[in-house]
C-alpha cells in the first residue's frame, strides 16, 4: 500500500510539473504582452521595457519559468528598493492588474467555490442517486419512464439558460429568493442558505440528471447478478438485499465520477459563478482569461489540476476500499 | 484614452482601461431622474453600486480611468477637481483643496498654489504642501507611477529622476511654508489646473505608500475613507471624521457609507436595476447592456433612467501606410460611404448612440459640429475612380469578438460593398486586440476603436492620435499612421496658447484640417443609459466621468429605507 501511495503522489508531482511547465510555455511563447496592456495610453516603447523589467518578462523562458518554481516552494522577491516585496511560499505570484498577491486571492475566492460545490454534491447526490434508485426499483413502469425523460431533459438544459431562467421567475416575478451573491455564513445562516440556493439547483440539475441514468442503469445491472440470485433464493428480505448486496457494488461507478466531477467543481464553477456573480476561483478564472493576467491563468490552472490530479488518487484510494476485487495488497 | 476604458468605466472591462476620459455632458434623450448637485437627498444612508469589474486601483498613482476616477473623488482630494453638477457646471475646474485653480508666472511656466484652512487626513493630521509634493513625486516612482502621465509630462524633473521613494526630494516641487506649493514645468501651460485634476496629484503623508500600501488601505483626505475592501468582490466607504464640509465646495457627501459589489454579471445587474427590490432601491450601477434597452421603455423605468453621452469617439482608423489608403481620395471615399445610421443600429441603437462626424465628441469644450463627409456614393465613387481604383480593393478591418463592435463591423462592410470595397472582418480577441492595433508591425488596413480624453479639451484628444512625433513601434495611438507635418506643426502651436479659450477654439480648426486628410472614419459618439434605484436622490451624468453617476452628489431620498 505505502509503495503504490508513493507512486501515485509521484505520479501526482509529475503531472502537476508538466501542466505548470505546458501553461507556462503556452503564455510565455503565444500570449500578448501583459506590458502593453499595462502600459496603456501615452505608452512609449521605454516605458514597455520598464514594466517588462519590474514584471520580470525580460528574463529568459528558463529563468523565468525556475523563478516561478522556486517561488511555490521557497518564496521570491519582487521589485527593488523600498518597493521591493517578499512574496512568501507557496508564491503564485501578483496579478499583473491588480498588484494582488495570486495565493491570497485564491484563499480569499476557494471558500465561494467550496460552499458552491459541496452544496451541489450534497443535492446531486441526494437527488440523482435517490431518483435513479426509486427508477430501477420501478424498472419499466410509468415512473421509471417519466423518471428518466425529466433526467434526459435536465441535462439537456445549459447552465447559463437554467441560471438565468431560474433567477427571472424565482427572484423576479415571485421574489421568493433574494439575488445570489456570496453571503458569509456569519451574516445569518437563513440568507446564506437562500443566497446560495439557485447556484447549487443550477449546478446540481445536471449533474443529478446524469447520476439518475447512470445510478439506475447499474442498479439494474447488479440486480440481474448471481450474487444477487443467491441472496434472493436464500430468502433475504429485499430491503436487505437491496442494501446490503447490492449497493455497494452498483455505486462503486458513481464514487469513481462523483469524485472526478466534484474535484473538477473545486476549481471552479465558473459559468455558474459567472452569471450568478459569485466571486470564487471559477469567475476569478474567467476574468483572468479576459483580461490576460497570467499569473492568475496559471495559478487556477494548476490549482484546478491540482483538484483533477488529487481527486484521482482519492477516487482509487476509496475505491479499493470499496471493491474487494480491486484491494491493494 | 482608448474606448475600452470606458467600458470599464460601466463596469466592464477595467484591464484595458488604463487612462483618464471625459465623460457624457449634458443629458441627452430620457434623462429625466437627475437633480443637480444632490438636489432632493438627505443625510445619511447607504448608497449600494452595483458593478461588473473591481476599479483597477485604489492607489491614484496607478489607477486612471474614467471610473476610478470618479470614485477616487470620494475618499481623495487634489488641488483642484471638476465642479459637480449636470452639464457644463461638472466640466469647470474648480478649487479643491487649494484656494484658487492657481496663479502662473514666469509666461504660465511656474504654478503656485495655497492650501485651504481645515484640511486634513483621515488620521487627523492635516494637510500640508509637504503631503501635496509628496504625493506628486509619487508619479515618478517606476513601479508605482503606472498612471496618469501628465505629472511627468508638465512638470520639470531631472531625467533620471525615479520618485521619493528612490530619489527623494524633487526639487521643481517647492514648499515655501506649510500652505504654499509651487510647480516648475517643462515649458509654459495654461491648462495646468486642468491637468491638476488628474488623480496622481493627490496629497500623502511624507513616506506613506511604498510598494502596494495604497492599493489596499489608502488614506482618505476626501469625505469617505475605506473600512474594508475585498478586491474583486466589495468595498466599504464610512464617513472620514475628520473631513470638513466647509473646506469643500464641490462634494456634497450626503450618504453616511457607500457598498460597491464587484464581479457581477451584467445582466444580472440589470435585472436586479430594474426589479428594485429591498436594498436594490438604494442601488446605482454602471450603463446598461444593449440587450436591456427594449425593457426600460416603460414609464415607471423610464423615469428612473439616466442617459447622457460617454464623452468618447468610436472611429474606424485607417491605416496610411498601406497601398490603397495612402491616397487620400481613397480614404475620403471611405469617409463618404459609411452610413453612420447604420452604423449607429449595430451599435445597439440610438438610445445607445448618436451618430458621429467630427472627430472630437459634443463634449468637447469649444468643439464645433461639423459633417464634413455626408453619405455621398456618388461622390465616393467618384473619388475611386480618380484614385484609378473604381474595381475595388481588398480592406482587412480589425475588430474586437463583441456583439456591439461586430454590429458596426457590419454596417461597414455592406456600406462599402456597392465601391466594390472587399471588407473582411479580423477578429481579434480583446486580451489581445490593444496590442495588436497598437504595433505597426501587425496592424492591418483598419481598425475600429475610439478615444476618449483625459479632460474636456482638444490636448487630450487631437494630439495622441494624429501627431506624427507620436509613432512608436508598440502601443502606438496614431493608428492612422498619419505623419502630416501641417498638422504637426499646428498641434505644437496650440500647445503654445497661453488663452485656453483660444486654444479650444483652435483645436476645432484643427479638428477639420485633419478630416481633410480623412485618416479615420468618425463612427458614433456612445451614450451611458444607467438605471438608478427608486430611493437614490442627486444623481446625474457628470461630463468628466464618461458619463458615469457623479459619486459625489448622489445620495438617498429617504436615508431611513
Amino acid at each position: 500500500m505505502a509503495r503504490y501511495l508513493a507512486g501515485r503522489i509521484a505520479g501526482l508531482v509529475l503531472i502537476l510539473f508538466l501542466v505548470c511547465l505546458f501553461t507556462y510555455l503556452i503564455f510565455f511563447k503565444l500570449s500578448p504582452d501583459p506590458a502593453v496592456m499595462i502600459c496603456g495610453k501615452t505608452c512609449t516603447p521605454e516605458r514597455i521595457l520598464q514594466i517588462r523589467t519590474v514584471l520580470g518578462l525580460d528574463e529568459p523562458f528558463l529563468t523565468q519559468f525556475w523563478d516561478f518554481l522556486s517561488g511555490l516552494f521557497a518564496g521570491r522577491d519582487y521589485g527593488s528598493g523600498v518597493n521591493l516585496i517578499h512574496c512568501q511560499a507557496p508564491c503564485l505570484g501578483y496579478s499583473f492588474q491588480t498588484n494582488q498577491s495570486v495565493w491570497e486571492m485564491i484563499l480569499d475566492r476557494l471558500p465561494v467555490s467550496a460552499t458552491v460545490a459541496v452544496g451541489a454534491a450534497v443535492l446531486w447526490l441526494l437527488v440523482g442517486i435517490g431518483a435513479g434508485l426509486f427508477s430501477a426499483v420501478k424498472e419499466g413502469t410509468w415512473w421509471d419512464r417519466t423518471l428518466m425523460n425529466l433526467a434526459l431533459g435536465g441535462a439537456s438544459i445549459p447552465n447559463y439558460v437554467l441560471a438565468l431562467a431560474l433567477q427571472y421567475v424565482l427572484v423576479v416575478k415571485l421574489q421568493v429568493l433574494p439575488f445570489p451573491s456570496a453571503v458569509a455564513f456569519s451574516d445569518g445562516p437563513a440568507l446564506w442558505f437562500q443566497s446560495y440556493l439557485m447556484p447549487w439547483i443550477v449546478l446540481a440539475t445536471g449533474y443529478a440528471c446524469l447520476y439518475a441514468r447512470l445510478t439506475r442503469s447499474n442498479v439494474i445491472d447488479t440486480l440481474a447478478e448471481n450474487f444477487m440470485r443467491t441472496a434472493r433464493a436464500k430468502g433475504l428480505h429485499p430491503v436487505l438485499t437491496m442494501r446490503r448486496h447490492a449497493l455497494r457494488p452498483a455505486l462503486t461507478p458513481v464514487t469513481t465520477i462523483f469524485g472526478m466531477d466534484f474535484a473538477a467543481l473545486l476549481g471552479g464553477a465558473l459559468i455558474t459563478e459567472t452569471v450568478f456573480g459569485l466571486n470564487g476561483v471559477g469567475k476569478m478564472a474567467a476574468d483572468s482569461i479576459a483580461k490576460n493576467d497570467q499569473p492568475v491563468i496559471m495559478a487556477v490552472t494548476l490549482l484546478a489540476a491540482f483538484f483533477v490530479v488529487v481527486g484521482n488518487v482519492v477516487v482509487d484510494l476509496v475505491y479499493t476500499g470499496l471493491d474487494p476485487r480491486v484491494r491493494i495488497r | 484614452m482608448r474606448r475600452s476604458a470606458v467600458l470599464a468605466t460601466v463596469a466592464v472591462f477595467t484591464a484595458l482601461a488604463l487612462t483618464g476620459c471625459g465623460g457624457a455632458s449634458t443629458p441627452v434623450s430620457g434623462a429625466g431622474a437627475g437633480d443637480p448637485a444632490a438636489a432632493g437627498a438627505g443625510t445619511g444612508g447607504t448608497v449600494h453600486f452595483l458593478l461588473s469589474s473591481d476599479y483597477s486601483h485604489l492607489d491614484p498613482v496607478r489607477g486612471w480611468d474614467g471610473g476610478v476616477n470618479n470614485f477616487y473623488r470620494l475618499i481623495y482630494r487634489g488641488l483642484t477637481t471638476f465642479g459637480a453638477g449636470p452639464g457644463t457646471e461638472g466640466t469647470k475646474v474648480v478649487p479643491d483643496l487649494a484656494t484658487t485653480t492657481g496663479t502662473p508666472s514666469d509666461d504660465n511656466k511656474t504654478w503656485t498654489f495655497t492650501l485651504k484652512d481645515d484640511i486634513f487626513f483621515e488620521d487627523g493630521k492635516p494637510i500640508t504642501s509637504e503631503a501635496v509634493k509628496f504625493g506628486v513625486e509619487r508619479a515618478w516612482d517606476p513601479e508605482a507611477g503606472i498612471g496618469s502621465p501628465y505629472a511627468k509630462l508638465l512638470i520639470d524633473a531631472p531625467k533620471d529622476y525615479k520618485g521619493p521613494y528612490v530619489s527623494g526630494d524633487l526639487d521643481t516641487i517647492e514648499t515655501p511654508d506649510a500652505k504654499t506649493v509651487v510647480f516648475h514645468l517643462k515649458k509654459p501651460y495654461a491648462d495646468f489646473a486642468s491637468a491638476l485634476v488628474q488623480p496622481n496629484f493627490v496629497p500623502f503623508p511624507k513616506g506613506t505608500g511604498a510598494a502596494d500600501a495604497f492599493d489596499s488601505k489608502p488614506i482618505a483626505s476626501g469625505p469617505y475613507k475605506v473600512e474594508s475592501y475585498r478586491r474583486g468582490a466589495s468595498l466599504k466607504l464610512v464617513r472620514n471624521p475628520h473631513w470638513k464640509a466647509a473646506s469643500d465646495t464641490v462634494r456634497a457627501a450626503k450618504p453616511d457609507g457607500f457598498e460597491f459589489t464587484f464581479g457581477l454579471d451584467g445582466a444580472t445587474i440589470d435585472e436586479r436595476m430594474l426589479a428594485g427590490q429591498g436594498a436594490d432601491a438604494n442601488a446605482i450601477a454602471g450603463a446598461i447592456q444593449a440587450a436591456t434597452v427594449a425593457r426600460i421603455q416603460t414609464p415607471q423605468i423610464k423615469e428612473r433612467t439616466l442617459s447622457g453621452y460617454m464623452g468618447c469617439t468610436t472611429y474606424m482608423s485607417l491605416n496610411t501606410t498601406k497601398k490603397e489608403l495612402g491616397d487620400v481620395r481613397v480614404r475620403q471615399a471611405i469617409n463618404y460611404a459609411v452610413n453612420k445610421d447604420t452604423v449607429v443600429a449595430g451599435d445597439g441603437g440610438t438610445t445607445l448612440a448618436v451618430k458621429a462626424t467630427s472627430i472630437q465628441p459634443p463634449t468637447i469644450v469649444g468643439r464645433v459640429d461639423y459633417d464634413p463627409y455626408p453619405t455621398d456614393m456618388a461622390k465616393a465613387q467618384q473619388l475611386l475612380n480618380d484614385a484609378g481604383l473604381g474595381g475595388g480593393f481588398a480592406l482587412t478591418l480589425d475588430v474586437r469578438p463583441v456583439a456591439r463592435q461586430q454590429g458596426m463591423a457590419v454596417a461597414i462592410q455592406e456600406a462599402l460593398k456597392p465601391l466594390k470595397i472587399d471588407v473582411k472582418i479580423n477578429n481579434i480577441d480583446t486580451s489581445t486586440f490593444y496590442e495588436v492595433i497598437g504595433t505597426p508591425a501587425q496592424q492591418h488596413d483598419a481598425a475600429l476603436t475610439g478615444w476618449c480624453p483625459d479632460w474636456l479639451s482638444g490636448a487630450t484628444f487631437l494630439p495622441p492620435l494624429f501627431d506624427g512625433r507620436n509613432i512608436v513601434a508598440k502601443g502606438n495611438s496614431n493608428l492612422a499612421q498619419i505623419d502630416d507635418e501641417a498638422i504637426n506643426k499646428r498641434i505644437d502651436e496650440i500647445a503654445e496658447m497661453t488663452d485656453i479659450d483660444a486654444a479650444n477654439a483652435a483645436y476645432s480648426e484643427l479638428d477639420k484640417q485633419i478630416m481633410e486628410k480623412a485618416p479615420i472614419v468618425p463612427l458614433v459618439y456612445e451614450k451611458n443609459v444607467t438605471v438608478i434605484g427608486g430611493n437614490i436622490a442627486g444623481a446625474y451624468l457628470n461630463d468628466s466621468f464618461s458619463g458615469g453617476i457623479d459619486l459625489v452628489s448622489v445620495g438617498l431620498e429617504d436615508p431611513s429605507k
